[in-house]
């Protein structure tokens, strides 16, 4: 009895000691380079298919174009763990420090202004004033302008439908566009598709499963919709939205989706079938400018906000809905784009990075 | 007021006996006026909250049936006139006279259909022309419903015999890992529900050799559980499942099969009989588990050992072995409530996926009273609330609900139902207690 306490006890301890060491902390590059560029990721792993993967592919990708870079990351396993990964980034010393994630502004203005002659750059908020920092930031809703005119072109039975995870800013810019995108296609082709799910003019109402992880709620919620009328469905909300997919293929062809922030063909390739195309925030594509200009010797100063000039928002390819896309839209949509560009068309969206 | 004692042999009610059999008077007129409330509600606030002149459409119907439900409309402003004041009619029949014990549980039950109806009503008139699903609406509550009513047996079975399970999320999580996992290995998903059903039963059998062998504090081991499968599981998908996904994480998702003949039966034959394997499998381990735990030897034995373990020891049961084989029951039961949220509605697995399910199946168990029809009942008045959520978010209402509002609904929903229809409840009697011999 006594032994196999004690042997309960090793097991159950060294399993928790596994769990718990499912990060690779410190994980440094073989790169051999001068210029160290370092990064703070936000909780979920380096592998999370999503922010954390697509801002260290940047760092990679910046290392491929320059040996001179030697890109490094830590990873948080909570919030708490933000101000100690700065802090021990501030003092290994790196040349610069990228924040993955705007949930980390408060560490990072404490920590920038502390140490003002490193180096800073965070994702998804501004630089907050300070100098030493820079802030990457991205107008998504013009992407998903598109995505929304595209939806509205698409949707057979005049009804689209989002949803998002929370209702907070990073997500509900999406919507917005969303929104936004489906409102231009009812104005120029007198159209009377409808938004299920969101509202721009109502903020506080809309539709949210309430978790980022919770796929069988996605599920359900993407099932209302096409009960509702719905068959274009765009989900905000990580890998929630995965529950669309899993709707779509109950469904059979007849409802399809928009994926959101990464390529949804590449990062949850079992459902390309059923994307038509996805909404992109191009995070691997801005970190890698950064780092570039950095290790030149000039760090970049105030903001990026990435548009659908600068490729820091836009659509990806149609994939297998390439042949379904009608040539008119993507000429529509080609149109748009500039529109935007040119300021033709405004985007409403209140969320907009400034 | 007083509980009645139940009867040890007999099932006990689903509906807690909490009102004395003769009714002070203060209570009658209390619950009379609580009924008016609720009917003036229906007919001011509802009734004049939607739109003059707009109809209230449901569907009940998706054209497999044997003959199709016509489409229900009804004008939605007299719709609500009328239940409010069935409502208000119900309250001062209550305040005056007095229903009995049983008649004020029927018109509870009525006032909160009619609040229901009157607010699905009420709803829909946001925009002309709106129509709710209703028959959908019902397949998502069921299919919401289906993981907390496996969670709450899971729960149930352990609990009856004297072992409280908080880590049915722990279970349900390992479960659906497991189900994905060899689903996805061996292409065979009914090898992957059985995967599920060991690896649940696996996680029960440590509950258990913690709980009864050790002693340990039963609360705080189903937290520690349920954080050693949210992080072991979650290290397993990176470690293992992620590099190589099209082996390991891949599994096909379990097909409606429809049941032939029962299928095509209006409104029920769509919604019961068009399901999943899974599902079926529900179906049958409620009626066993209800079944066998009042009419049979090993229910009454379970049972003994949940309420008074050294009794049971005086007669000759084995009290310790009882609770072995239900924990680890109960945890291939959550295992497979798991499996039926990775191959039973989506396929794969990604981390966290129980989402805090297994949290409201154990809630489920206390609001059911610790009985399979009580928790069963509350497993599907959540799903159906947490459905409410998404349709009333989906379509447009006279008034934009507020997203965060509606994120409460479910609770909000269920805490009104329990404390109106559900009363005071009262656990195993050595739920949680420890049997030491001797």
């Amino acid at each position: 009895m006594r032994h196999l306490t004690k042997i309960a006890a090793v097991v159950g301890v060294s399993a928790l000691l596994v769990a718990g060491c499912s990060s690779k902390p410190g994980n440094s590059s073989s790169g051999n380079g001068s210029f160290n560029a370092c990064m703070v990721l936000d909780t979920g792993g380096v592998d999370d298919h999503s922010f954390n993967q697509s801002s260290w592919a940047g760092m990679k990708a910046a290392e491929a174009a320059n040996s001179n870079v030697n890109p490094s990351y830590v990873s948080s396993n909570s919030q708490s763990d933000y101000t100690p990964n700065l802090k021990a980034e501030t003092s290994k010393g790196c040349n610069t420090i990228i924040a993955v994630g705007g949930l980390m502004y408060k560490a990072v203005a404490s920590i920038a202004k502390a140490n003002p002659k490193q180096h800073y750059a965070e994702i998804d908020n501004s630089n907050q004033g300070l100098k030493n920092v820079y802030g990457l930031q991205y107008n998504t809703a013009q992407g998903a302008f598109l995505g929304g005119y595209l939806a509205a072109a698409m949707s057979k039975t005049g009804v689209v439908a989002t949803f998002g995870g929370l209702n907070i800013p990073p997500v509900t810019i999406y919507m917005d566009g969303f929104w936004e995108g489906v409102q231009y296609y009812n104005k120029t082709k007198h159209a009377n598709v409808k938004v299920l799910g969101w509202d721009e003019t109502k903020p506080q109402a809309g539709e949210f499963a309430n978790s980022f992880t919770n796929l069988n709620v996605g599920r359900s919620i993407s099932e209302t919709f096409i009960s509702q009328g719905a068959d274009v469905i765009f989900p905000v909300a990580g890998g929630t939205g995965l529950g669309a997919g899993a709707a779509a293929v109950a469904a059979g062809g007849k409802v399809a989706v928009i994926w959101v922030d990464t390529d949804g063909c590449v990062s949850a390739a079992q459902y390309c079938k059923y994307f038509i195309t996805s909404v992109t925030k191009n995070l691997t594509g801005s970190v890698k400018q950064y780092v570039d200009k950095a290790a030149s010797g000039s760090f970049p100063t105030g903001n990026y906000i990435g548009t659908l000039a600068n490729g820091g928002t836009g659509l990806a390819p149609f994939h297998q809905w390439n042949s379904k896309v009608p040539q008119d839209v993507k000429n529509e949509l080609t149109t748009i784009k500039s529109d935007i560009i040119s300021g033709k068309i405004q985007i409403t969206s209140p969320h907009q990075p400034q | 007021m007083s509980v009645a004692v139940q009867d040890p042999s007999r099932p006990e009610p689903f509906v807690a006996d909490v009102v004395s059999r003769r009714m002070s008077p203060r209570r009658r007129i209390g619950a009379g006026i609580a009924l008016v409330v609720v009917g003036l509600l229906c007919a001011l606030l509802l009734g004049l909250g939607s739109r003059a002149g707009y109809d209230a459409r449901f569907d009940l119907a998706n054209g497999g049936e044997y003959f199709t439900v016509p489409q229900i409309v009804v004008p939605a402003r007299v719709s609500a006139f009328i239940l409010g004041a069935v409502v208000v009619v119900l309250g001062c029949y209550q305040a005056l006279r007095g229903f009995g014990r049983v008649g004020l549980r029927w018109a509870i039950g009525i006032a909160i259909l009619a609040f229901l109806l009157t607010f699905l009503c009420w709803s829909t008139t946001g925009a002309p022309d709106q129509h709710i699903d209703m028959l959908g609406v019902l397949e998502q509550s069921l299919f919401l419903s289906i993981p907390l009513i496996l969670g709450a047996l899971a729960g149930l079975m352990c609990e009856r015999s004297g072992v409280i399970n908080v880590a049915i999320e722990g279970q349900m999580l390992a479960g659906a890992w497991a189900g994905a996992l060899v689903g996805s290995v061996v292409s065979n998903l009914y090898i992957g529900v059985l995967g599920a059903l060991v690896v649940g039963g696996l996680m029960g059998w440590l509950l258990a050799v913690f709980a009864i062998r050790y002693l340990v504090n039963q609360v705080v081991l189903g937290v520690v559980l349920n954080v050693l499968a949210l992080g072991l599981t979650g290290f397993l998908y990176d470690a293992l499942m992620q590099p190589d996904t099209a082996t390991l994480n891949s599994p096909a998702v379990f097909q409606d099969v429809a049941v032939p003949v029962l299928s095509q039966i209006p409104v029920v034959g769509p919604l019961l009989f068009d399901q999943t394997v899974i599902v079926y499998l529900t179906y049958a381990l409620i009626i066993a588990v209800d079944v066998a735990l009042f009419r049979t030897r090993w229910g009454l034995r379970a049972r003994a050992v949940g309420e008074h373990p050294r009794a049971a020891d005086t007669v000759g049961i084995n009290v310790l072995r009882v609770r072995y084989r239900n924990v680890i029951l109960g945890g291939a039961v959550a295992g497979l409530a798991g499996a039926n949220l990775t191959i039973g509605a989506i396929g794969g697995f990604s981390k966290n996926i129980s989402s805090g399910m297994g949290f409201i199946a154990l809630a489920a168990v206390i609001f059911g009273r610790w009985s399979p029809r009580g928790a069963v009942a509350a497993a599907l008045l959540f799903g159906f609330a947490s459905e409410m959520q998404n349709l009333l978010s989906s379509i447009t209402t006279p008034v934009a609900i507020p997203s965060y509002f509606m994120a409460m609904l479910p609770y909000v929903a269920t805490i009104f139902a329990v404390a109106g229809l559900v009363g005071r409840v009262r656990a195993p009697a050595a739920d949680g207690e420890p049997y030491v011999k001797g």
